[in-house]
């Protein structure tokens, strides 16, 4: 059998004592959330924590609740499954929930969370690009308190974010949507279950009073170190049409804004290619979410 | 260092001892002795390893036993009644559905967890509830048919 090396192993109920441990072991300690990433790698040995601090017995930190000043703010221990299925996230956000969709299989979507999709910081990780469209932020309370950080600067590099030593995600925030605006996010995968992102764009698009775009973001999956905006697509979008010319234009920049690695699932030259597809779907489909919310 | 928990397997309370390394999957299989959860690749890819808790589907290879504190799992020995098999269990042996068996205790499992939100599935809704186990024989066809004759009949 695959077995876990031994290691120190807390199961803090207070945010408080949780961030107190991980300032007393230091950097040799590991936050646990749902497992299916972190589990897996020490399962490899790709990382060999000495003390794991597992979050799920502080409670509250599962909640999909609408703040009072509006949006939606997603508990971090928040698992895949429970976005795939949530009212709330269906009604405000269908983004999120078709997302989530993608994201492994049925019974990984049970075990695995939202901060810990966030916090891996994989360039492939499935939840971010409709993350980034929505103009989500995270949560981050440490040592010395807490702090809101845009998705848009979170991510450093492959495995690497913003986050502090000893800092933890607590929630995602996400703002209200415009009134006029609708996203979607499209995905490809060498078989439709289980496998992550060659490639995923999700889109979003805000229209005017007189129908051309006042804001357009394009964010994808495994198409560079992080991931990535198309901001060039986007800009190119804003203040025109959304003839079906435009959005392919909008499309062949994505793809001249990445810069994807080849690997064993996929070739750079391929991903680069499927980009373009799959950002026309998702501008295209963007488009249809935002009709029909109208 | 070994720490008790309290949980519920297959409506059974009971108190054991685990290690903070020991997945829910070990428990089972050598804690426990029951050997119908099975390992595949112990990563998460294969399924073979789902069982229930709280009524839903999980990669016990992917889950620390200390999780379950509190919890209710269900292994495929946790279905029949006596010597009368569960209806999905019955339904496979009728279909086919079992080849070498290796996945089929998740499968049936998934399918259980399925059937009890939503009795009548489309045949896609079954893909995709079954869509993280892998059958090496290839057997998915018969699994299918086998889930779908499971299904309670309309009154
Ligand atoms: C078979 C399989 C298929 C998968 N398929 C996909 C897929 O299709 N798409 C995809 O995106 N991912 C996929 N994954 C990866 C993984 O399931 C997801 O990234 C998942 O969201 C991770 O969440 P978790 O709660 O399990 O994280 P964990 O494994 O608990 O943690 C992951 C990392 O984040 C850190 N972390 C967790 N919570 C916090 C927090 N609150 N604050 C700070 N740091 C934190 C941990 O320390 C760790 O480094 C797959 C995994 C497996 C095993
Ligand atoms: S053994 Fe758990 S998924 Fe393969
Ligand atoms: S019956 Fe052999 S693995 Fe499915």
């Amino acid at each position: 059998m695959k077995r876990l090396k031994p290691f120190a192993y807390r199961e803090p109920k207070t945010l408080r004592e949780a961030i107190r441990i991980l300032v007393g072991e230091g950097p040799r300690a590991a936050t646990l959330a749902g497992g299916t990433d972190l589990l897996v790698r020490m399962k490899q040995g790709v990382v060999t924590p000495s003390l794991l601090v597992n979050l799920k017995r502080i409670k509250g930190l599962d909640r999909i609740q609408r703040p009072k000043a509006g949006g939606l703010s997603i508990g971090t221990l928040s698992t895949i499954a429970a976005l795939e299925r949530s009212a709330l996230v269906a009604k405000r956000y269908p983004v999120l929930a078709q997302a989530a969709g993608f994201l492994g299989s049925p019974s990984i979507r049970q075990l695995a969370t939202l901060g810990g999709n966030v916090g891996r910081s994989s360039p492939a990780a499935d939840m971010v690009p409709s993350l980034v469209v929505l103009k989500a932020s995270v949560i981050a309370e440490g040592a010395s308190g807490k702090r809101e950080i845009p998705l848009d600067t979170f991510f450093k590099g492959p495995g690497q974010n913003a986050l502090a030593p000893a800092e933890i995600i607590t929630a995602i925030v996400v703002p209200d949507a415009a009134p006029s605006s609708g996203a979607a996010y499209v995905r490809l995968g060498r078989r439709e279950g289980m496998d992550c992102a060659l490639v995923g764009v999700a889109a979003s698009l805000t229209l005017d009073g007189a129908g051309s775009v006042a804001e357009a973001r394009l964010a994808m999956a495994s198409c560079g170190p992080v991931p990535l905006r198309a901001r060039g697509a986007e800009a190119f979008l804003s203040g025109g049409g959304l003839a079906e010319e435009r959005l392919r234009e909008a499309a062949r920049l994505a793809a001249g804004e990445t810069s994807p690695i080849s690997d064993m699932r996929a070739c750079a030259d391929y991903r680069r290619e499927m980009v373009e597809v799959l950002a026309y779907r998702a501008l295209a489909a963007a488009v249809q979410t935002d009709r029909k919310a109208r | 260092m070994k720490k008790p928990i309290e949980l519920t397997v297959n409506d059974e309370l009971m108190q054991v001892e685990v290690e903070p390394q020991t997945t829910l999957l070990e428990l089972i299989r050598d804690g426990l002795h029951l050997t119908g959860t099975k390992e595949g690749c112990g990563m998460g890819d294969c399924g073979t390893c789902i069982v229930l808790v709280d009524g839903k589907p999980v990669n016990s290879c992917l889950m620390l036993a200390a999780d379950a504190r509190g919890r209710s799992v269900t292994t495929i020995e946790g279905l029949a009644k006596g010597a009368e098999l569960h209806p999905l269990q019955q339904s496979f042996i009728d279909q086919g559905a079992v080849q070498c068996g290796f996945c089929s205790p998740a499968m049936i499992l998934s399918a259980k967890a399925l059937l009890d939100e939503d009795p009548h599935p489309t045949e896609e809704t079954i893909k995709r509830a079954l869509s993280g186990v892998l059958c090496r024989c290839g057997s998915y066809k018969k699994i299918i048919a086998a889930v779908q004759a499971a299904s309670p009949k309309e009154s």
